[in-house]
């Protein structure tokens, strides 16, 4: 692109103070710089400007040694959860949407009252009660098994929505084509439908999936020893909450960066047919 | 009622809310003839033409292709497997072509072939190759469809219908979303499958196409038959007065 005459003369004309750098290698110069004070404030070492003294928050490095794999072997079990329940709400979802279109009326309102009920109350109510209170209905789950019915179920009536509009925004032309060649609706839907609305709704599960792997943290609450579980379990005895805390966090990061780079290389393969076009 | 028909349509009607579209349409078409449908939209041709594969229910009449009668208004099981069935035998082209984005040219061709007719995958390969080859697109096997152009998508659109080796094709205004300089190479193909003898029904604004290629011409408005004989009479020496009016401004 060329740069009219104009603003090239302005930018001349101004003293530079830094060499011109490109863009994106800006931004990474800049990421680093930010992590950099992020690291430093954990550093314990203190800075000293005339009269401001800037005292960085101290870790007790011998209690994270002695703890870090005690805390992070919850990394498997929150993984374990993450990926047990993206599934049961992925099944759960499908159902839920196609339920929802099917028009068929029976079908159509059970799939509105799941989608408003586990939207309508709270993630961490729906964990006690599938777990304590179904318990004292004589209904024992185990911990681990309740809190990936629970998962499932909330983020299926999310999800469900998600499905919803993917599949309507496949066009009716689709559909058509489909009929017109002698398929069934279901053939249709399986092989026509869904695998284009899939494609649409990728993104938005994956986004799905990586507010999940955090509220897993919420199982902890009915005794799931995951990766936040445990955090706590090594903090209390310890008086060492932020430290523990500290690395539990620091593992969903970990995960949370880890995930939404695969999630990247998925979509570009999935958009293979339409990437073609510009070849 | 058994005949040498191979489209029988009886008595159709067909209703949008309180708009009839169709209002006791009858249509009996022989095999291999090429029948071209023309009149304003609105008129009903393009109806007509949905509910001869049930696209779109009629309310009232019968459809009957090649010997497999189908009453409509219908709720039955048979029904639907009738409608599953009669669509076998009758292939569609869409003014939008309506290919599936999300597989190859190849993979739209056979997909039908493969999960409707069961048909063995080298077979249903060996008649897509032999379409593609037919419609010119041969080197696009492997491509999918955002890659071609419009008039290219046409073309393996009318393919993938014929991949059904069906005894009918129907062509909703196949020509009407394709720039101009690109109606041609569609219309080439069609008139190829005119004349290896296929019967064809056609909704169309292509007057020429019509006149060269049809062996007759519907022209339709408000929901019944104006005008029906060869193309000289229909479109040179109409006998009513607002199919008279409908060629003046076509062809001005």
């Amino acid at each position: 692109m060329e740069i009219p005459q104009e603003t090239a003369k302005k930018q001349t004309s101004l003293p530079r103070l830094l060499p011109r750098i490109p863009y994106k290698a800006s931004v990474r110069l800049w990421w680093a710089f930010w992590m950099t004070l992020v690291v430093l404030a954990f550093s314990g070492i203190t800075l000293r400007f005339g009269v401001f003294e800037f005292q960085a928050i101290s870790l007790d490095w011998a209690f994270i040694q002695e703890w870090f794999w005690f805390i992070s072997r919850g990394v498997l079990t929150t993984i374990s959860l993450a990926l047990l329940a993206i599934v049961g709400a992925t099944l759960l979802a499908l159902t839920s949407a196609l339920a929802g279109l099917s028009r068929i009326a029976p079908l159509v309102s059970l799939s509105s009252i799941y989608v408003s009920l586990f939207r309508g109350t709270p993630l961490f109510l729906q964990m006690f009660i599938v777990y304590f209170g179904l318990a004292e209905m004589g209904l024992v789950l185990e911990a681990f098994v309740a809190a990936i019915v629970v998962l499932s179920m909330n983020y299926g009536a999310y999800m469900s929505e998600i499905f919803r509009a993917g599949i309507q925004a496949i066009g009716s032309g689709q559909r058509e084509a489909a009929a017109a060649l002698g398929m069934t609706p279901m053939q249709t839907t399986w092989r026509i439908v869904l695998p284009q609305a899939v494609r649409i709704i990728t993104p938005d599960i994956g986004n799905q999936f990586i507010a999940m792997q955090k509220d897993t943290s919420l199982a902890s609450a009915i005794t799931v020893t995951e990766l936040a579980g445990r955090a706590r379990q090594a903090g209390s005895p310890n008086s060492r909450f932020f430290e523990a805390l500290i690395v539990a966090a620091a593992w969903y990061w970990l995960m949370t960066i880890l995930f939404a780079f695969l999630q990247e290389r998925l979509e570009r393969w999935m958009a293979r047919s339409d990437r073609e076009v510009q070849e | 009622m058994a005949s040498h028909h191979i489209v029988a349509v009886t008595n159709l009607h067909k209703s949008f809310g309180n708009l009839q579209v169709l209002r006791g349409i009858s249509m009996y078409v022989e095999p291999r003839q090429v029948v071209c449908l023309i009149g304003r939209s609105g008129s009903g041709k393009s109806t007509l033409l949905r509910c001869i594969n049930f696209l779109e229910e009629p309310e009232r009449g019968e459809i009957c292709v090649a010997g497999l009668t189908v009453p409509a208004g219908e709720r039955t099981r048979k029904h639907r497997q009738d409608i599953m069935l009669l669509r076998q035998r009758v292939g569609m082209v869409f003014q939008h072509f309506n290919l599936f984005p999300h597989k190859t040219v190849l993979e739209n061709l056979i997909e039908a072939p493969l999960i409707v007719k069961k048909v063995p995958r080298n077979e249903a390969v060996a008649i897509a190759e032999d379409l593609l080859v037919k419609v010119g697109l041969s080197e696009k096997r492997d491509v999918y469809p955002s890659r071609l152009s419009g008039g290219q998508q046409q073309r393996v659109a009318i393919a993938r219908a014929l991949a059904m080796q069906p005894q009918v094709m129907l062509f909703d205004e196949p020509t009407s979303a394709l720039d101009p300089e690109l109606t041609g190479e569609v219309l080439a193909v069609m008139r190829n499958l005119a004349n290896e003898g296929m019967t064809m029904l056609v909704v169309t604004h292509e007057m020429g196409f019509a006149r060269d290629v049809a062996d007759r011409v519907i022209f339709m408005d408000q929901g019944v038959f104006i005008e029906d004989g060869p193309p000289e009479q229909c479109l040179s020496n109409p006998r009513d007065e607002r199919t008279r009016q409908f060629l003046e401004r076509a062809y001005a």
